[in-house]
């Protein structure tokens, strides 16, 4: 009863903390969204290849700055153990050179025409899978974006590409990417005939970690990872943690000082008020919980409004960025910016609660 | 019972702050069901005084005795404000955002009165101050003689065994200040409480068992 109609009263400043809290928790949401979505298409894009290690140059601090020569690939392939090597280059094309407005820019992925690496488009594809060097396959984001379709062409780096399959995937980034033929990179890139990286399939029982030994003791060049393990190995990766909850740090610390400040005016307001409640035997306690509630009513509220407000704000992100991000919401996200919305109230609300509950019941009366 | 319901022995009562001694050493003894006028001019410490018995504040020095209780050594004023004592104030500090069947069930809220309860009680008490037709009117919509009967109906919500009232016609005219008065005795009467009023006015005290006059802090 004494909680709403206490927040009621000053209704704009309750509106602005509660908004304060809701925007604050609609960012931990939305960027933790995208941050995750990204990390999660990564794996997932990883698992599809099918493949159980992926080997790139140690020195490379991301895979698009990997590289590694012809001869390091000849002699891993050569290895025991090694069913099928798989290469792959990579590159990004700008979307004003391709001269398209729809597009900001193009994930490049170069593979060998015809490699069990491309299979994995097969099922669903519109048209067929590149075979030949101067064929190419588009997501269909990509396509769609473009304006292509199976029979078109695409100017790709001064190289006129037939496009001859349109293949779907729920990788976002590889939907609104293109597979190319790996020699047209590696020759735009001056890359000779070396690779960016390549993936291996292993052959039945075959121990990956004792593989993993004889490729860094042959090759010390070259690390090799496990699929599975692709986001982890690439702690740079983490940069996105950080930044998502540097920026979720300042939206909390933000909505908290909205919280303290509305609850701080809220008691000095209301000393009178607390004076009587005290006169006629609320306890310290009372009063305490009194105020706090106030303040996690408001959380609760922000809470929930910031956990909508976030879902929309990441589709609406990704919508409006350049195509390729993805968002992953999980139950552990949305309970985790519940609860820091709950503690911001908690936290707001405890200073000016801890006022309120220590003021004499005498001083209070004479407030004016 | 041989106890008075209030027995205050030597209250010294001063402000460090501003040097000021608003209480000199008062010793008085009230009798259960008894209604005690205190007058005085402003600043004779009768307010002080009142703030003292109803364990608002606590002295400098001597001794508040209620119901038998010191509460110099009882350890929960706050229970004692909740339970045996009703306070009237001249501007009847009700809660502007609520109702006053609302403003009513706040004490209650104190002591955790079921809100059944609370809301049953309240109702009949502001029936009884007149008031049954005014239970959802928001404390700010009442008039000011509305309000303080409000107030006597809080006052009264935890059936305390001491009403103490500070001016409590001093914001209204005079017609309405007889009508508060009439309302507070009848109380009193119906509860059988003790009753203590700091007034300015003669009319008030003259229906009081028993009238103390204060200046400088001292009783006269």
């Amino acid at each position: 009863m004494l909680i709403l109609k206490n927040l009621l009263r000053r209704r704009t400043r309750t509106l602005l903390s509660t908004l304060g809290i809701a925007l604050g928790i609609a960012a931990i949401i939305a960027f933790n969204a995208v941050g995750r979505g990204f990390k999660e298409s990564l794996d997932r894009y990883m698992r599809s290849t099918g493949a159980e290690v992926l080997v790139v140059n140690r020195s490379a601090m991301a895979p698009e700055y990997s590289r590694i020569s012809k001869e390091e690939v000849d002699q891993v392939r050569a290895l025991p153990g090694v069913e099928h090597l798989s290469p792959g280059t990579f590159t990004i094309i700008s979307g004003r050179v391709l001269k398209k407005p729809k597009i900001k820019f193009l994930t490049v992925f170069g593979r060998v025409p015809g490699d069990r690496l491309i299979e994995k488009y097969k099922p669903g594809i519109q048209g067929r899978l590149l075979q030949a060097e101067d064929e190419m396959i588009l997501g269909s984001d990509a396509a769609r974006d473009l304006e292509l379709r199976p029979g078109d062409t695409l100017e790709l780096l001064r190289h006129p590409l037939k496009v001859v399959g349109v293949y779907t995937t729920d990788v976002k980034f590889e939907s609104a990417g293109c597979v190319v033929p790996s020699s047209m990179i590696q020759q735009e890139m001056k890359m000779g005939d070396a690779v960016g990286l390549f993936w291996l399939y292993l052959k039945p029982g075959t121990d990956w970690k004792a593989l993993r030994t004889t490729i860094e003791e042959t090759c010390p060049n070259l690390a090799a990872i496990q699929t599975s393990e692709f986001t982890a190995y690439y702690n740079q990766l983490d940069y996105i943690d950080w930044f998502v909850w540097i920026v979720s740090l300042i939206s909390v610390v933000v909505g908290g000082l909205g919280v303290l400040n509305t609850m701080l005016m809220s008691v000095s307001e209301r000393t009178r008020e607390i004076g009587t409640l005290r006169a006629v035997g609320w306890s310290r306690g009372q009063i305490l919980r009194l105020i706090l509630s106030e303040g996690l009513v408001i959380s609760m509220i922000g809470g929930g409004l910031g956990l909508l407000l976030g879902t929309f704000g990441a589709e609406t992100l990704i919508h409006w960025a350049p195509r390729g991000l993805d968002t992953r919401y999980s139950a552990l996200l949305l309970t985790q910016g519940f609860l820091i919305a709950l503690a911001l109230g908690f936290f707001g609300a405890l200073y000016p609660a801890w006022q309120a509950s220590r003021l004499s019941p005498i001083e209070a009366l004479k407030y004016e | 019972m041989n106890e008075p319901a209030i027995r205050t022995r030597d209250l010294v009562k001063r402000y460090a702050g501003a040097d000021i001694t608003a209480l000199a050493g008062v010793s008085i003894d009230v009798d259960h069901g008894h209604y005690l006028c205190i007058m005085g001019p402003s600043g004779s410490g009768k307010s002080t005084l009142l703030n003292l018995m109803g364990a608002l504040d606590v002295p400098t020095s001597g001794e508040v005795i209620l119901n038998g209780r010191s509460l110099t050594t009882e350890p929960n004023l706050d229970r004692v404000r909740a339970r045996e004592v009703g306070f009237i104030f001249q501007l009847h500090n009700l809660i502007p955002t609520l109702t006053s069947v609302e403003n009513v069930e706040v004490p209650m809220m104190a002591v955790g009165v079921p809100r059944r309860e609370r809301r049953q009680r309240a109702m009949d008490l502001l029936s009884q101050v007149g008031l049954s037709h005014r239970l959802d009117s928001i404390a700010t919509r009442l008039s000011g003689g509305e309000r303080q009967r409000v107030s006597i109906a809080r006052a009264l919500a935890n059936r305390p065994s001491v009403i103490l009232a500070d001016e409590p016609t001093g914001d209204v005219d005079s017609k309405t200040g007889d009508q508060i008065m009439a309302c507070i005795q009848n109380a009193r009467k119906q509860s059988g409480a003790t009753l203590v009023v700091v007034t300015h006015n003669p009319e008030i005290a003259r229906g009081s068992d028993r009238t103390l006059h204060m200046k400088d802090g001292l009783l006269l």
